[in-house]
């Protein structure tokens, strides 16, 4: 007479697909896993290095000493948020490695980790650029050689701020949204474990 | 990526013992056999990379469940950005069991069905169901889970609860035997 569960017993006495990993292939798939973490990290900085180059290249092309300021402030913004999204990523990197914190400490860091990330986003990703697209505009639009009279590159100044700001504005929100979430499950989380 | 004499050796003893609870978790979490393969390797490579760091902190079961649940969790959480609609035990009721769609006395059956409710279930309910059926008692899933010894208690009293209402033909089949 036993007081096992019957589920328990059909649970642990489950029929198993063969399955078999040797250290080789554990290491092989451990140096892809490495391999995944650096792809993952350069796809990150694929965008930033694109923005660097355009903007680096309009910095010394672009003969108007107020786009180039621009351009350049855009250059420093873009390497900022570069290591920031560095700093991000040892941070993921640190987390992932201690995977044997018992599962509440474990998702509960990992939930934090990543509401601190989005909920920075508007500091550490959008206002180091937001300056050097302002003065870039401002130099584009009232350039001295353009043949456009100054109310229309006005009118034109303020829409591109307007479509930039909004741009940013959606980026923000989409940010503060999962935010939410997150502070939804951390809550929820710090709820069990508080009983 | 080298690994040292120790941790081998630390990682395939604890993959002898585990590596069929190991196993029967993935199923569970990931009814994909394609992702379910990865997920249980990624389990495997983990718990070998953890052994580097094993200090005795905790009993090697208690570890490795860690491991495993914890690589489980970011796994089903990464599947869940694409996929919403998991519950709590206090929502259970409303799914469907599906007991309409099969000959509920097939035990393949009536694994399926547990596979499905597991799936179902938000997270801690999911670890503790799964840690419950291992035979894991309520003090170390506590620690596995890092959830208070009453929490465990009250949760597993509710999984159990919930598996006598959608499992009693097994019950059943048990108590006549």
């Amino acid at each position: 007479m036993t007081d096992r569960d019957p589920l328990q017993e059909l649970w642990t006495n489950q029929a198993q697909e063969p399955f078999t990993m040797s250290l080789a292939d554990i290491r092989a798939r451990a140096t892809r896993f490495q391999a995944r973490i650096r792809w993952r990290n350069a796809t990150e900085y694929a965008a930033s290095i694109f923005v660097i180059a355009c903007f680096g290249w309009f910095a010394v092309t672009i003969p108007s000493p107020i786009v180039q300021l621009g351009a350049a402030m855009i250059v420093l913004g873009t390497l900022y948020v570069c290591w920031k999204l560095y700093t991000l990523a040892r941070a993921k990197t640190a987390d992932e490695t201690d995977q044997a914190q018992a599962w509440a400490e474990f998702h509960r860091s990992e939930l934090q980790r990543q509401r601190t990330a989005l909920d920075t986003v508007w500091r550490w990703y959008l206002a180091p650029l937001a300056p050097g697209l302002l003065v870039f505009l401002a130099g584009a639009t009232f350039a001295p050689d353009s043949p456009a009279p100054l109310p229309a590159r006005a009118i034109l100044f303020g829409l591109s701020v307007c479509f930039a700001g909004a741009v940013f504005a959606g980026v923000a929100w989409l940010n503060k949204q999962a935010v939410k979430t997150l502070d939804r499950e951390i809550a929820a989380l710090d709820q069990i474990r508080a009983v | 990526m080298a690994g040292n004499p120790d941790q081998d050796a630390r990682y395939l003893a604890a993959a002898a013992e585990f590596g069929g609870a190991l196993q029967r978790l993935a199923c569970a979490m990931e009814a994909n056999p394609e992702r379910r393969r990865d997920l249980l390797q990624d389990m495997h490579v983990a718990l070998w990379r953890s052994m580097t760091t094993f200090d005795g902190r905790c009993a090697l079961r208690t570890w490795v469940y860690r491991v495993a649940h914890n690589v489980a969790a970011s796994h089903v959480g990464r599947e869940r950005r694409t996929r919403a609609g998991a519950v709590s035990l206090d929502e259970i009721d409303h799914l469907p069991d599906g007991r309409d769609l099969r000959d509920e006395h097939e035990t393949s059956d009536a694994l399926e069905r547990l596979h499905m409710l597991i799936r179902a279930l938000k997270p801690p309910d999911r670890q503790i169901i799964t840690l419950y059926l291992e035979g894991v008692d309520a003090a170390a899933i506590a620690d596995i889970t890092g959830l208070s010894a009453g929490a465990v208690a009250t949760r597993i009293s509710r999984v159990k609860t919930i598996l006598a209402q959608r499992f009693n033909d097994l019950a059943a089949s048990a108590s006549h035997d």
